[in-house]
């Protein structure tokens, strides 16, 4: 089943003149995961916060279901990013070094104000134990986290609102190998078992060639080859793609 | 041997940081530096030129380096190394080139001999592949992107015809293609100069490409030590071990990664016996009697795991 589809999407920034997406059309069906691999500025974050309507898209649809997300107004679109989340590539960046880790995590009931009081403290809990924290962390600062930690709480804000869909930018670009195979285990265990769906954001082929089924090659704003990962990775016709997995040191 | 660090022990405050390390480096060798942020990787190359903050700083070892103890030079005769003979390469290109000076300023500051510079820094650049801005006298730092300021640093690090380079996570910032590139220029200056190289990094897939010799550091000691391609084929201790299983890669597609639980100790903190245990798949009471020693796994194989042979002999089923 499609469950978003996207087609002929572009967003130019006019200040720079940069065509960071340059029509974009794919689909995406429910309980897989779409990889998304380029080079730095080739556009992927943009293409991934047009998806959200974190900014605005100059032309083109994005259907999730049955609704144009480009088209449904501000307060139908609030509802409907509940079920469509994010998990950002800086741990560091994306949580306020000064907000404990248990208001982190309320904060999102907040915005979408459907859990109250202690209901909030529970699911928080609920929350921390499944991205493998645990209560212990409810008081903990987020400066006090290792990269690794920050990641699991930043995952577990996206699970809170129970999406269906998540883009994942670069979750684990940031942390040490040892730290990025845990993250990747919790993120794989958590999309078999909920039946998740992810957009999968990486410039490391390793990365995307261990949990993708199908990939998107992405190259100054357009789509350049897509695929099963299979056929791209055993048998890629760009060029570009070529050059990316020469350079991926699959050793 | 070019440069030989014996019994290394560092501190800031009153944490020791790194634990009594050992790592020889040989003429026109590249030696790599494996292990987790924080472990010490950084301290233990900031050491071989004493750039380590005095409060405490460097409490026991030698540095030889040509036969000399660095630890024991002069001022004088140190600041001569410095700018002579070992260099550095750091991660962030942008943070380490300064940003009110021209490119061709930063290049011209490095040179040994200050003559003809135009031309020295023309052959420099060429070397680095900027060709680009060769003549361009007015080029600052921010113009460039990020892997033309570390192939600038490169350039730099490499100006004054030194005998070893310390390259530091430098390129951990970079895209992949980049960092192909960026590798490429490294192994092709070594060639070409005959340089050692110590070469610093998390990424096992980086150094495993680079390096002639490993060594693999775990909270301020090295566990293992060897050729490159005895690493490879027959890692020798856990930790290791289970950085490999931590590589990500098509071929281990859709499977869990075996991946090593929990996280690195604290310094200020440290369990007794093996600094691995509380981590380790292994692991038995024995390993907490006192922390191993480097042992033989085979020659110039060295890992510092008790149960290292059992596991080679098959006594123990390598899960
Ligand atoms: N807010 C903005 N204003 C102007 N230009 C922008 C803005 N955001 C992104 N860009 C430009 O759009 C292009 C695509 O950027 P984007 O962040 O989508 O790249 P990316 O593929 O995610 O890169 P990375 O791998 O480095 O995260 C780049 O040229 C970037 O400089
Ligand atoms: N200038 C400093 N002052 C105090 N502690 C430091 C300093 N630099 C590093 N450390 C600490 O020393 C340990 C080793 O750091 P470092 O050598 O940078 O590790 P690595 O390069 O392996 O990430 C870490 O615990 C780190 O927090
Ligand atoms: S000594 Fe024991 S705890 Fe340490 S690495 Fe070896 S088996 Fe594991
Ligand atoms: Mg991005
Ligand atoms: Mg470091």
């Amino acid at each position: 089943m499609e469950l978003l589809k996207i087609s002929n999407l572009y967003k130019t920034f006019k200040k720079h003149k940069v065509s960071a997406v340059d029509g974009a059309s794919f689909s995406i069906f429910k309980g897989e995961v779409l990889g998304l691999v380029g080079e730095s500025g080739c556009g992927k974050t943009t293409l991934a916060k047009l998806i959200l309507r974190l900014i605005d898209a100059d032309k083109g649809s994005i259907f999730y279901k049955d609704k144009d997300l480009l088209k449904i107004s501000h307060s139908d679109m609030r509802k409907t990013r509940k079920s469509l989340q994010i998990i950002f590539q800086d741990p560091y960046a994306s949580l306020d070094p000064r907000m404990r880790i248990g208001e982190v995590i309320e904060e999102v009931y907040d915005i979408h104000k459907d859990v109250t009081g202690r209901e909030k403290k529970n699911k928080a809990i609920e929350l921390l134990e499944t991205v493998g924290l645990g209560e212990t962390y409810l008081q903990r600062l987020s400066s006090e986290l290792s990269g690794g930690e920050r990641q699991r709480v930043g995952i577990a804000r996206a699970l809170a609102t129970d999406p269906e869909f998540i883009i994942c930018d670069e979750p684990v670009s940031s942390l040490d190998i040892s730290i990025q195979a845990q993250i990747l285990n919790l993120l794989i265990d958590l999309q078999k078992r909920k039946n998740l769906t992810y957009l999968f954001i990486s410039h490391d082929l390793g990365v995307i060639g261990s949990i993708c089924d199908r990939v998107i090659v992405m190259q100054s704003g357009k789509f350049v080859e897509s695929g099963s990962c299979e056929t791209i990775f055993r048998n890629p016709k760009h060029e570009y793609t070529k050059s990316l997995l020469e350079s991926a040191l699959l050793s | 041997m070019l440069l030989q660090i014996k019994n290394l022990k560092v501190g800031y405050g009153n944490i020791e940081v790194v634990r009594g390390v050992d790592l020889n480096i040989d003429k026109g060798e590249c030696v790599g530096l494996i292990g987790e942020s924080g472990c010490g990787k950084t301290t233990v190359g900031l050491s071989i030129t004493k750039l380590i903050p005095e409060r405490r700083g460097i409490t026991s070892g030698e540095i030889l380096f040509e036969d000399r103890d660095i630890l024991k030079l002069n001022p004088e005769e140190l600041r001569n190394i410095r700018s002579k003979k070992i260099s550095y390469v750091f991660q962030e290109p942008f943070s380490s080139l300064n940003p009110v000076f021209t490119i061709y300023e930063q290049i011209k500051e490095s040179l040994e001999e200050k003559d003809n510079s135009d031309s020295q820094i023309a052959e420099i650049l060429k070397s680095v592949g900027l060709e680009k801005i060769i003549g361009r006298k007015n080029v600052y730092p921010h113009e460039l992107s990020g892997g033309m300021q570390q192939r600038a640093m490169i350039g730099m690090a490499v100006a004054s015809k030194p005998s070893l380079v310390v390259l530091d996570e430098p390129t951990t910032a970079l895209d992949v293609t980049i960092q192909r590139q960026i590798l490429e220029l490294i192994m092709e200056l070594k060639n070409k100069m005959n340089l050692s190289i110590l070469f610093i990094s998390h990424d096992l897939r980086i150094v495993f490409s680079i390096a002639d010799k490993i060594g693999i550091m775990y909270a301020g000691k090295i566990v293992e030590y060897g050729l490159k391609e005895k690493i490879i084929s027959n890692p020798g201790h856990p930790y290791t071990m289970g950085l490999m299983d931590s590589i990500p890669s098509f071929e281990h597609r859709k499977k869990l990664f075996n991946a090593i639980g929990g996280k690195a100790p604290l310094f200020s903190d440290l369990p007794i016996g093996c600094k691995f245990y509380p981590r380790c798949k292994f692991r038995i009471d024995k390993c907490l009697e006192k922390e191993p020693e480097l042992e033989n796994v085979s020659s110039g194989h060295v890992s510092r795991c008790i149960r290292i042979k059992d596991m080679h002999y098959g006594v123990i089923k390598n899960k």
